[in-house]
């Protein structure tokens, strides 16, 4: 929280100043106006008061759920603001990193256990490099193929620009066109890194003494398979939890390259007009939406670990 | 009556720079109703050993050579899909060496009876259920366990489960590999008299125990093998190998164990110079040569025969061969 | 010692592929521009054409040289993957060993620090410093990388240390009173030389593709060229809606070479530095 307020306050330049000579420009008002005009928007946005009022100002003002109005986007509350475009944010993200992960993982699991098989030979590499393959640029591909040369999905946007968002079917598949592409490019280039990780794990325990045990008992191979992945399952759902921040991260970015109107899109114009208040509102929503997943998830581990459940403390 | 035979087997890692011979020209006899300990230094060759002879063998180690047959059955000639079906867990099963890791932590105890028992027979939940209950009472073991999860128990009942899990099937022959290694002497005993109530309810019939300590041995076993450098140097009745042994590496073993018994005291305390052989370059002739007291020069240079003493009694080694010993 | 190491490293197929790719586009970057001398920032030529004789790569929007932007791209790139590696390489080595090795309060409070800063989303931190920074230079932008990314090096170090720590060398290196930063420079982090390698090569990695990211939202060096900006310019002239492939397909593609071999190089160190224990 400290380090939200302090970091855009640390810097020098003045918002208002740009936000002023824009009104200016457009109203052309006389100087009288323009100091009432300038003494009004310190007040609101407290830039005059000494910083530790400020900060108190702001935790109280948060903590009430008001995270103050947009420079920007004047007069629009940041709040209101974030709300409209975060939606579409999350509607990316959580699914598609469901989405990646679940086929990561299984994708990597199967390599892991044909391993030195041609799939794995051929699968393996490719993980490697989709894993590094930044969204953006795979989005950007997507994009030229799919969209420019075939024509098959749409150029961005989140919508048909002429559309207002509804609940009908018609939007809703329209909507999905123009969903399908960043959708893909964010589960293409994740599965990468899910699936090195699982196949890592399952080469691992494939090896492992208890799995070695139940095979000399007889049992069949497609039940150790199943204990194989059950216990590879569990670092990768810690793993889901320290992920949300980077697929958040990419996900921004890939908005951008789509024009889509989501959170990513927002903050990028947040950071060029210097947006203070649209900034911090922008990322303390996201840190908190952040560190709530990362709640859940540690609550679904320690309900599936059953060391957990039964307060193993350590040998 | 035979219940294991095994002749000639060669069992070999695969390693970057050649192989390492584990298990090289190994024959075997046991019979029905036969505790058999294996003993011998670590790295000796006799888990590979032992697990080669159930053919429980994954790359790199490979089995090179040799008939393995038990209970009329040829197990070396098996593809791994068979083995599993009719011959693990229900003619031999394992107990593997630091079995407390053998169990699933994130399964419990019944979970694995369960899966074991329907691998081999198709049988209703609450049939497993009284099956496990009552195999656990008559082998004096708590059946609060079947619900617990292996780190909920302790060190002991945990070696002594896996013991009950390998033997749910009755299976004919249990081979147990330093199952008291890792435990205290009182732990030691219940597993101990676990084993015997084993044999003696029948639940199994012959039983081989790897270990490196030879006096656990004395209370157990009714044979004993010696083993050094992957090949088996003598095997015969235990008061035989502990009072009477021939070959010069089982003296040496059997007298740096210190037991309070006049006859091995008095022969003073001796251990065995040197070290064990690297098993990827062994030395020629007889593996015990560099270290032996009594060598000769036949000894650096040809390896030593066979010798049955007397029935059930084998030794190799060229002094008694020569009748020097 | 070191041409033993590297006999055996060659000896694995990976390292050598990886290596391969990597300095060849290193060299790329090092020597193109001195060889092909044309100004990556300057308008030579008319804007938008494909590739063709005259320009390998084409031109972008301003008339600018893409080779020539590649060329410039690729040397500060790997630049700031580099210094930024460094950094952070520096930053969790420091705080991992002394935590690991103090232990007690010290171990306490510097992981509290770890914590928190890992908690943080590094991507969000680092566009949040790097938007209030009027003037980014290269050095800047490694900086912002790296001193956001050391959480997972501090902690895998410290708990090297901490199994390091008690044994036998360390024991008598303590007897004979050395004091403890010497016993952590000349003892402990010897021993983990390689991991710690390893790390620098992940790092540098991680730091290349960050820096793309940055530049992607508009937070790249102001001045100069790498090629996350170059990747920033085709996006904000809508290269690809338009169908200008030559624009932002090679520097991507050379980033993802440039990180995928980093990525391969590291697996094949892990594979020679940690035995298997487990054949097959």
């Amino acid at each position: 929280m400290l380090i939200i307020f302090a970091l855009p306050r640390a810097v020098p330049g003045n918002p208002l100043s740009t936000l002023l000579s824009r009104i200016l420009q457009q109203a052309q008002a006389n100087p009288e106006l323009v100091k009432a005009v300038y003494k009004r928007l310190m007040e609101e946005f407290g830039v005059g008061k000494p910083l530790h009022v400020q900060f108190i100002d702001f935790i109280s003002r948060t903590l009430r759920g008001d995270l103050g109005t947009s420079i920007a986007f004047y007069p629009r509350k940041v709040s209101e603001i974030v709300a409209t475009y975060l939606p579409w944010t999350l509607g990316l993200l959580i699914p598609a990193t469901l989405t990646s992960w679940i086929i990561g993982n299984i994708l990597g699991a199967l390599a892991g256990y044909k391993r030195k098989s041609a799939f794995d030979n051929v699968m393996l590499p490719v993980f490697l490099t989709l894993s590094q393959t930044p969204y953006y640029w795979l989005a950007m591909i997507l994009l030229y193929v799919f969209a420019v040369t075939l024509g098959i999905f749409p150029l961005g946007g989140g919508y048909s620009s002429g559309r207002i968002p509804s609940l009908t079917l018609e939007f809703i598949a329209d909507a999905a066109s123009h969903y399908a592409l960043p959708f893909l490019s964010i589960v293409l280039s994740a599965i990468g890194s899910w699936a090195i990780g699982m196949r890592v794990m399952v080469i691992y325990e494939l090896g492992a003494d208890y799995v070695n045990y139940a095979d000399s008992l007889g049992l069949p191979d497609t039940k150790l398979l199943r204990y194989v992945f059950k216990n590879s399952m569990l670092p990768q759902i810690t793993g889901l939890a320290l992920s949300f921040g980077t697929m958040l991260g990419g996900s921004l970015i890939t908005e951008l390259v789509f024009s889509y109107p989501g959170t990513g899109y927002l903050l990028f114009r947040a950071i060029t007009t210097l947006d203070y208040p649209l900034i911090q509102g922008i990322f303390i929503l996201l840190i908190s939406t952040l560190l709530l997943a990362n709640l859940i998830v540690d609550f679904v581990y320690a309900y599936i670990d059953p060391r957990i459940r039964t307060g193993y403390v350590g040998e | 009556m035979t219940l294991l035979e095994a002749e000639h087997v060669k069992a070999y890692y695969r390693v970057r720079d050649g192989f390492v011979k584990a298990v090289d020209d190994v024959s075997l006899h046991l019979d029905r109703d036969v505790i058999m300990g294996l003993a011998g230094e670590s790295g000796c060759g006799k888990s590979t050993l032992v697990n080669t002879l159930m053919l429980n063998i994954r790359p790199p180690l490979h089995l090179i050579d040799g008939r393995i047959t038990l209970d009329g059955n040829l197990l070396s000639k098996m593809d791994k899909q068979t083995l599993k079906k009719k011959v693990w867990g229900i003619l031999v099963s394992i107990v593997p060496q630091a079995a407390l890791n053998a169990l699933m932590p994130t399964k419990r105890i019944i979970d694995l009876v369960r899966d074991v028992i329907r691998a081999h027979m198709d049988v209703s939940d609450a049939e497993i259920l009284s099956m496990a209950r009552r195999r656990f009472e008559e082998l004096n073991l708590p059946v609060e366990a079947l619900n617990m999860y292996p780190h909920e128990l302790s060190g002991g009942m945990r070696q002594r489960a896996v013991i009950a899990i390998s033997t749910l099937l009755n299976p004919k022959l249990l081979i147990v590999d330093e199952p008291t290694s890792a435990l205290d002497v009182s732990t030691q005993k219940q597993v101990l008299r676990l084993l015997i109530d084993l044999r003696r309810a029948k639940i199994i019939e012959s039983m081989i125990f790897v270990t490196h300590d030879i006096a656990v041995l004395r209370q157990i076993a009714d044979k004993i093998t010696i083993m050094y450098a992957g090949k088996i140097v003598e095997s015969a009745l235990t008061d035989d190998i502990l009072y009477n042994s021939k070959h010069p590496y089982t003296c040496g073993l059997i007298n740096a164990v210190m037991t309070p018994e006049p006859e091995v005291r008095r022969r003073g305390l001796m251990s065995i110079p040197g070290e064990p052989p690297n098993l990827l370059n062994p030395p020629s002739g007889c593996r015990f040569h560099p270290r032996c007291p009594y060598a000769m020069d036949i000894c650096k240079r040809e390896e030593p025969p066979l010798i049955e003493v007397k029935e059930g009694w084998t030794v190799t080694c060229h002094l008694v061969a020569l009748g020097k010993r | 010692m070191v041409s033993q190491l590297l006999r055996d490293l060659t000896r694995i197929k990976k390292f050598d592929l990886s290596i391969a790719i990597f300095s060849s586009i290193l060299m790329i970057g090092l020597v193109g521009p001195m060889v092909y001398q044309v100004n990556p920032t300057k308008m030579i030529g008319p804007p938008e054409i494909p590739p063709s004789d005259k320009y390998p790569l084409g031109t972008d929007s301003y008339g600018r040289d893409l080779l020539a932007q590649l060329l410039h791209g690729i040397r500060n790139s790997i630049y700031i993957g580099a210094t930024a590696a460094a950094i952070s390489l520096a930053i969790g080595v420091t705080i991992g060993a002394l935590s690991g090795y103090k232990g007690g309060v010290t171990d306490s409070s510097l992981m509290l620090v770890t914590d928190v800063v890992c908690a943080l989303p590094s991507i969000m931190l680092m566009m949040l410093i790097a938007a209030y920074l009027k003037e980014r230079n290269p050095m800047l932008v490694a900086l912002v990388i790296g001193i956001t990314s050391w959480p997972w090096v501090a902690r895998a170090v410290r708990s090297q240390i901490l199994s390091l720590k008690s044994r036998e060398f360390i024991y008598m290196s303590k007897m004979a009173g050395l004091s403890d930063s010497k016993i952590i420079f000349q003892d402990l982090l010897p021993n983990m030389a390689s991991y710690i390698f390893m790390a620098f090569v992940l790092l540098m990695s991680g730091a290349m593709i960050a820096e793309a990211g940055l530049s992607m939202i508009g937070l790249g060096v102001t001045r100069g060229v790498s090629l996350g900006m170059i990747l920033y310019w085709a996006q904000l002239l809508e290269s690809v809606r338009r169908g200008l492939w030559w624009w932002f397909i090679p520097p991507g593609a050379c980033l993802v070479a440039l990180a995928t071999s980093l990525l391969l190089l590291s697996t094949a160190l892990d594979e020679y530095f940690s035995p298997r224990l487990k054949g097959g």
